[in-house]
């Protein structure tokens, strides 16, 4: 058995059943195996989008899922996809190609240090030097993205490798020992009694919920959580769809870019319970004042993660799921209603002052009424920009997922991703809401989408210009626009005729309904343009 | 503050670059950082020096667990601990103050690996401070060439 045939035996052992993916010669071996074997390749058009497309389908998956890329510029083009993946925890197992070990180090062609440049982006990282090696290699890889903070893992394999023949019987091992890695970390229940002694004590309890309780599975364990003890949630952009948006204990997303009421609920709070959230810059923007006031029950998978922005109070490290079923079974008196109902008229009595333009779509009712009407269990993705925080403020959350990079804030995320969400999830429809900026980062995966059948509907916030970055130099350069104007091109419905998918334009408000209406009844993949004012503001 | 951490890590490639790229990556600090094979050729030690703040040294310690290729970290004491440096030095001299050079290698305990008409190749080790209190005392004859290995340190208990 070959290297690469060895590598394709892993792939199936882990149940990969799609890989996304760029060729060349550096990994050519690899994919005569594909050839021979039943696993679906997917072409996409670039590099970082294998990358991006392996992270929406690992997100609805919950399992790791692979991109392949060749050597050298192949590899680098996906590092961004990396960083992406590495700043949001997304399990993935990404394969380059390399080239012959022994020509490493001489700067031959397309020769790339992977494994050096991705040191910061990747969870781990292989360069594999021995074809004996390969089944262990990818055990652990696979092992190691899906295990406690999850995210990308790279497997760096010189070509000689993979076309050199196995000296040892192939044997997929099916377990794991790495001296320096134990992911399964014991709930510490002197910790636990911690953290049940100040909610005894809490008056004011409430629980912030971030991307990790989605990545640890623990969203139904949390709602429970919640209600038996009539916590209040807020969450941030990561930890949209831990808790539909109806839900009478849902007060919001908070951070800069979230609700008012939300962060005034922080404000009010004298215990807060913080899962799965680093709470970077963005969610809170003093934390240190923060656990000066309240007391932080800081609650994460990561024990780096603990004290890294936030102080808190009480730490308490472990697999979510697993301390939320702990902390479920508990007797504590349940928070006051007082409580609930103060941050209810705290809520209702808060105004949008924001101004938005009536020439055009209002992007916030654009936000709201796609959202309304589109499936409880939809997949929707915001891209970067200004649609993604009008996005994030104004989505109604049922039973679907909110996808979007939290961490790099990367443009161009949202086609690939929800391609991937959807070759995961063919049934569930997928919508990718976009701006015009980020929409030309990434429009050559239209192809990639048709070819595939990835029936993905895009929207795309059309206001001409880098929006958000036009709004920053509005705020503090005086309005000096430079670098942001996108101008008129491309006629967006030439782009979808050359795709051959259908084209809705909505330009008012009006229109809005009728326009969305046809728009999501179309059984097939198509593109929307909403127009909205280049004037706008998120704030 | 001071931190003394004393690490067993994977002998492979790409570990110490790893460990190091941890601490530039993160803006932590590294005063000395000593490295090499235990009983067991698959494990190396590392003994990383560190200043920071609570915080940082905390951090630095969190971060280290969470590499994959580090088996075990451990913070030490100074007080609890041996901490010692090794140095080679070449230090000048001439007619005149060569034999006080060789009193002060002997007073300080310092080995003469070699005697060269122009210099002295001297051995020293001690604790990091003796260390520096020794090279004070030879700047005065002119140090032409100077290594150290940096900080290693084991716990007394
Ligand atoms: C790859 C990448 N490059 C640059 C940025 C910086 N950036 C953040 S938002 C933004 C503007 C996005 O414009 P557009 O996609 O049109 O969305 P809008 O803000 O107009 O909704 C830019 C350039 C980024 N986040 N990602």
């Amino acid at each position: 058995m070959t290297g690469a045939e060895a590598m394709i035996k892993c792939l199936e052992a882990e149940n990969i059943t799609k890989v996304f993916g760029y060729p060349g010669v550096a990994i050519a071996p690899f994919y005569e195996g594909l050839y021979n074997s039943d696993i679906k390749h997917i072409l996409v058009r670039q590099e970082q989008n294998a990358g991006h497309a392996a992270s929406g389908y690992a997100r609805l998956s919950r399992k790791p899922a692979v991109c392949v890329v060749t050597s050298g510029p192949g590899a680098t083009n996906l590092i961004t996809a990396l960083a992406t993946a590495y700043a949001d925890s997304i399990p993935i197992v990404a394969i380059s190609g390399q080239v012959s070990s022994k020509l490493l180090g001489r700067d031959v062609f397309q020769e790339a240090d992977m494994r050096g440049a991705t040191k910061s982006f990747v969870k781990y990282s292989y360069l594999v030097k021995d074809p004996d090696d390969i089944p262990s290699v990818f055990k652990e890889a696979f092992y190691i993205a899906s295990t406690g903070r999850k995210g990308p893992v790279l497997i760096d394999i010189p070509m000689d490798v993979q076309n050199s023949t196995l000296k040892k019987p192939f044997v997929y091992p099916d377990s794991v020992h790495i001296r320096g890695y134990k992911p399964e970390i014991k709930v510490n229940m002197n910790q636990i009694r911690r953290v049940v002694q100040a909610l005894a004590q809490a008056r004011r309890p409430l629980l912030c919920a971030g991307g990790g309780v989605i990545l640890g599975n623990a969203e139904t364990t949390i709602r429970a959580f919640c209600e038996k003890f009539n916590i209040p949630i807020v969450h941030t952009m990561m930890g949209m769809g831990v808790i539909p948006k109806s839900h009478p204990l849902n007060f919001g997303m908070l951070g800069n870019n979230g609700k008012p009421y939300a962060n005034n609920a922080v404000e009010q709070a004298d215990v807060l319970i913080v899962v799965g959230a680093r709470i970077a810059d963005r969610a809170v923007s003093k934390p240190e004042s923060l656990a000066r006031r309240v007391a932080v029950i800081h609650i994460d998978i990561d024990t780096a993660e603990i004290g890294k922005n936030l102080g808190p109070t009480i730490p308490l490290v472990g697999d979510v799921d697993d301390i939320f079923k702990i902390l479920l079974e508990e007797e504590i008196r349940p928070a006051d209603p007082s409580w609930i109902a103060e941050l209810e008229d705290i809520k209702h009595g808060t105004v949008d002052t924001r101004v938005f333009s009536d020439r055009y779509v209002n992007p916030n009712l654009l936000v709201q009424t796609l959202s309304d009407k589109m499936d409880d269990n939809a997949i929707y993705v915001a891209d970067v920009g200004q649609n993604q925080l009008w996005s994030a403020d104004n989505y109604i959350m049922k039973d679907g997922r909110f996808l979007t990079t939290g961490g790099m804030g990367t443009m161009g995320y949202s086609i690939p991703a929800a391609m991937g969400a959807k070759m995961f999830a063919p049934e569930r429809q997928t919508v990718a809401v976009c701006g015009d900026g980020a929409f030309q980062m990434c429009m050559n995966e239209l192809a990639t989408m048709r070819e595939n059948n990835a029936e993905i509907k895009i929207v795309i916030v059309r206001n001409n210009y880098l929006g958000l970055v036009r709004e920053y130099q509005y705020n503090l350069y005086n309005g000096h626009y430079e670098g942001v104007r996108l101008g008129e091109w491309p006629k967006y419905d030439k782009i979808a005729e050359a795709y051959d998918i259908p084209f809705f334009i909505c330009s008012t408000n009006d229109a809005l309904d009728e326009t969305i209406d046809a728009f999501l009844a179309y059984p097939g993949a198509s593109l929307m343009i909403c127009d909205v004012d280049s004037n706008d503001r998120v704030k | 503050m001071k931190g003394i951490f004393s690490v067993l890590v994977e002998n492979k490639d790409g570990v110490l670059s790893g460990v190091s790229g941890l601490f530039a990556r993160r803006g932590f600090n590294i005063d000395t950082l000593a490295v090499g094979e235990t009983d067991n050729h698959e494990i190396s030690s590392m003994t990383i020096v560190s200043t920071g703040d609570q915080r940082t040294i905390d951090q630095i310690e969190k971060q280290l667990n969470k590499n994959i290729d580090v088996i075990k970290v451990r913070r030490l004491s100074e007080a609890k601990s041996v901490c010692l440096e090794m140095m080679l030095v070449k230090v000048a001299y001439n007619a005149s103050n060569r034999s006080s050079l060789i009193e002060l290698c002997q007073i300080t305990g310092a080995k003469i690996m070699k005697v060269a008409p122009k210099f002295l190749l001297l051995e020293y080790h001690g604790e990091p401070e003796s260390v520096e209190d020794f090279i004070q005392l030879l700047r005065s004859y002119g140090i032409q060439e100077i290594q150290r290995t940096g900080t290693i340190a084991m716990e007394k208990v």
